[in-house]
């Protein structure tokens, strides 16, 4: 074998990164496969991420009314021409939905997405460096007590009161939810973190000269990413529910100008609206049930997919043939072990000294 | 004489649990020559791992600290190196194999990637691009065995250069460039189908395996000096004897410094040029390996050598030793074997056991611990 390895072109490296791409979709796809509530929230969420880019782009491929743009139909029932019926003021529930889509998402991910990344951020270095005495101990307790500081305010109350101080507007409204929003994934990373640090593979990277912004980086921001990640798309759904409860209370968006499910469902609830035209709030309320139960979905089975050790046994290929390598090797070792035993291989000439048996001392310690 | 790798003097290691502070490892001292492999032996909680662990300075401080001593390491004493500095020690200078083979692999990388992260570590630093804080690297030991075909890579010398851009690169270049490296290190611990190997994840192997992987990384590092923490210990005894049996090979191919410690007389008897005996944190005997296993001169060497299992011994019970090994934070005055020991008298007790002593009639560097060294042979 050559220790020089053979030169390599740059068309050879993307073909391998081709190749490992092939690989990795044809196991998403398997694992997919297996899972199937998984698969079918992941179909949800591509397909709402799609509606979301459709109606940015394009929205007269899904709806011919324009945002805010009144129908001559006024209170109208569900029918084949508004789906979701119209309201009072002549505006197709359905079109506005859709037109909501991409604001509440781009909310939703933008308020989890900055929490995930600057509360992970916190809870690595709280967790990691946290010897007492030395100026990550000092920081890692400045974060953790600010960290108490945020949770000791009933979230919700905190968010409705920076909202109304701030405010309204798609900007305020994600400040506001997010000062509340980043202290759980830092309790969540460095929870993670404290439990991984002084795992042996941790030491043996320690060892083998790996430097601590390295390990941090590589080998622990790895395996803390698996809970994350699922709790990061579980939380896409709480904070949906969330914003809409803020809309709920006539504190979120301004509805008919920008729309938005919560304060949709808001602005139909009030003066008996809702026992007069019901489907102005099932509309809404269903668009919020869909996506919630599509990030759920998918967030239960993404756990599965990230772990390489139920990854394999579910897209099949860790039963068979690794295993079956594994099992061959251990045999021809075996069968090695047997034609030369190590026992009596020529380390003990020195006599009659009782030179226990090398396999003999027994394992345990 | 060949000059010591590692030489460790009077290093003392207190845990403070709580209120309470115990001292694991008392005033050690002994020292790793080049091109040697150096056994550490002796009971469950005598101090063998938290000493294998205190020279690369692995152990989470605190709650352990160093009382006292040093441990040099070539002319860099590690006690006084900043923790912030000890990664550019640790790999190329200090290595380490563990006793959990299970574990002491990242579970979410494949074989390659750590088996890769581990040869970029050394490239990196072949390379002259990272601040290295160790002297001058001596070139391999050829003279000590013959050159096998699969330990070519090991072979050559560590010789850092300057800094070279061309270097630099090399050493960084990413996935597939090292499949090669990568592949030679795994065929040299005999791994059957490396190709295959390569791609699999950790869980995916036996713990056999494993520990030939882990060994795999460690060695290719090309490190100094090795510390085999009980590397065979949590394997069953075919799997125990397949790996002693590579390692006493790869004893002979790599010419690394090795620190060996194992619970198992026999592992390091096979293993082995000299041994440390360690008892209740102190070493009380050092020697050739031949010599303390045919002629212990520390009463506790001999009983452990006639309570150790043998081929030999075909009728009645197993020899034991009464009572057991003392708790640390109350450590019985005087020599703390005499509770246990046939040979203790009113001495014994009243006075520390001596330092380590040339035993008179032993084979030159033959020392123990014992008031009545010359009295052991003497014992049944």
């Amino acid at each position: 074998m050559a220790f020089e390895e053979a030169p390599q072109t740059s068309g050879d490296r993307a073909k391998g990164y081709l190749r490992s791409a092939g690989h990795s979709t044809r196991m998403f796809l398997r694992v997919m496969r297996a899972n199937p509530l998984t698969f079918i929230g992941f179909i949800m969420v591509v397909a709402i991420c799609a509606v979301a880019v459709i109606m940015l782009t394009a929205p007269h491929l899904l709806t011919p009314y324009g945002n805010n743009d009144p129908t001559t139909d006024y209170a109208a029932p569900p029918s084949w021409q508004h789906p979701m019926g119209t309201d009072s003021g002549g505006l197709d529930i359905y079109a506005e939905v859709l037109y909501a889509v991409p604001v509440d998402l781009f909310i939703a991910m933008a308020i989890a997405g900055v929490a995930l990344l600057f509360g992970g951020a916190l809870g690595l270095i709280a967790g990691f460096w946290d010897e007492p005495g030395t100026a990550g101990g000092w920081a890692s307790v400045i974060i953790l007590r600010i960290t108490d500081i945020f949770l000791s305010f009933p979230s919700l109350i905190l968010a409705l009161a920076i909202a109304v101080s701030l405010g309204r507007g798609i900007w305020q409204l994600i400040v506001a939810i997010l000062v509340t929003w980043w202290p759980y994934y830092v309790r969540l990373v460095r929870g993670e973190v404290l439990a991984i640090k002084h795992l042996p593979y941790v030491t043996a990277a320690r060892a083998a000269g790996v430097a601590n912004t390295r390990i941090v980086s590589r080998h622990i921001v790895r395996n803390v990413l698996e809970p994350v990640v699922v709790y990061f798309t579980l939380d896409i759904g709480t904070v949906l529910v969330t914003l809409s409860t803020i809309g709920f209370v006539g504190l979120g968006l301004n509805y008919p100008i920008t729309p938005e499910w919560g304060s949709m469902i808001s602005t139909y609830q009030g003066a008996g609206l809702i026992t007069a035209y019901p489907w102005t709030v099932l509309g809404p309320g269903l668009a919020i049930f869909v996506t919630v139960l599509a990030f759920s979905l998918l967030g239960d089975g993404l756990r599965d997919i990230l772990d390489p050790r139920s990854r394999r046994v579910l897209a099949g290929e860790g039963g068979g043939p690794s295993t079956s390598v594994a099992e061959k090797q251990e045999e021809a070792q075996d069968t090695a072990a047997e034609i030369s035993p190590p026992e009596v291989a020529e380390g003990s000439e020195g006599g009659p000294a009782p030179v226990p048996s090398a396999a003999g001392g027994g394992s345990g310690s | 004489m060949t000059p010591n790798i590692v030489s460790v003097e009077g290093l003392s290691i207190d845990y403070v649990v709580g209120a309470g502070r115990f001292r694991a490892v008392s005033d050690v001292s002994l020292e790793v020559p080049e091109g040697q492999v150096v056994g550490i032996v002796g009971e469950t909680g005598c101090g063998k791992s938290t000493l294998a662990q205190a020279i690369p300075r692995l152990l989470p401080e605190p709650p352990a600290t160093i009382g006292a001593g040093r441990i040099l390491f070539g002319d860099i004493d590690l006690v006084k190196v900043p923790m912030w500095k000890m990664p550019m020690i640790r790999g190329t200078g200090i290595s380490m194999i563990f006793q959990e083979p299970l574990n002491s692999l990242n579970p979410s990388f494949r074989i390659y990637d750590q088996l890769a992260e581990a040869i970029q570590i050394r490239r990196i630093r072949e390379s002259g691009r990272v601040a290295r804080p160790t002297h001058e690297q001596a070139g391999y030991d050829y003279t000590r065995a013959p050159m096998p075909e699969t330990g070519e890579v090991l072979s050559k010398p560590f010789v850092p250069g300057g800094y070279t851009a061309k270097a630099a690169r090399k050493a960084m270049t990413p996935y597939p460039a090292l499949r090669g490296e990568v592949l030679e290190y795994l065929t040299l611990v005999r791994i059957n189908d490396p190709e295959t190997i390569l791609d699999l994840y950790p869980h995916e192997l036996s713990g056999g395996m494993r520990q030939r992987v882990m060994i795999a990384m460690a060695l290719s590092e090309k490190p100094r000096l090795l510390i085999a923490d009980e590397p065979t210990s949590a394997l069953d005894v075919t799997i125990q004897a397949q790996v002693l049996t590579l390692m006493k090979e790869l004893i002979d191919e790599v010419h690394t410094s090795i620190l060996f410690i194992s619970h198992d007389l026999g592992v390091i008897a096979e293993t082995a040029d000299q041994v440390g005996v360690m008892y209740a944190g102190k070493l009380v005997e050092f020697g050739p390996v031949a010599d303390i296993f045919q002629n212990p001169r520390h009463p506790y060497t001999k009983a452990l050598l006639r309570a150790a299992p043998t081929l030999y011994k075909s009728e009645g019970p197993l020899d034991t030793i009464a009572g057991s090994v003392p708790n640390l934070s109350r450590p019985p005055p005087g020599c703390r074997f005499h509770p246990r020991c046939p040979l203790a008298r009113p001495v014994c007790k009243a006075e520390p056991a001596p330092a380590l002593l040339q035993v008179e009639g032993a084979a030159g560097g033959h020392r123990s611990a014992c008031h009545f060294a010359t009295e052991v042979p003497n014992l049944p």
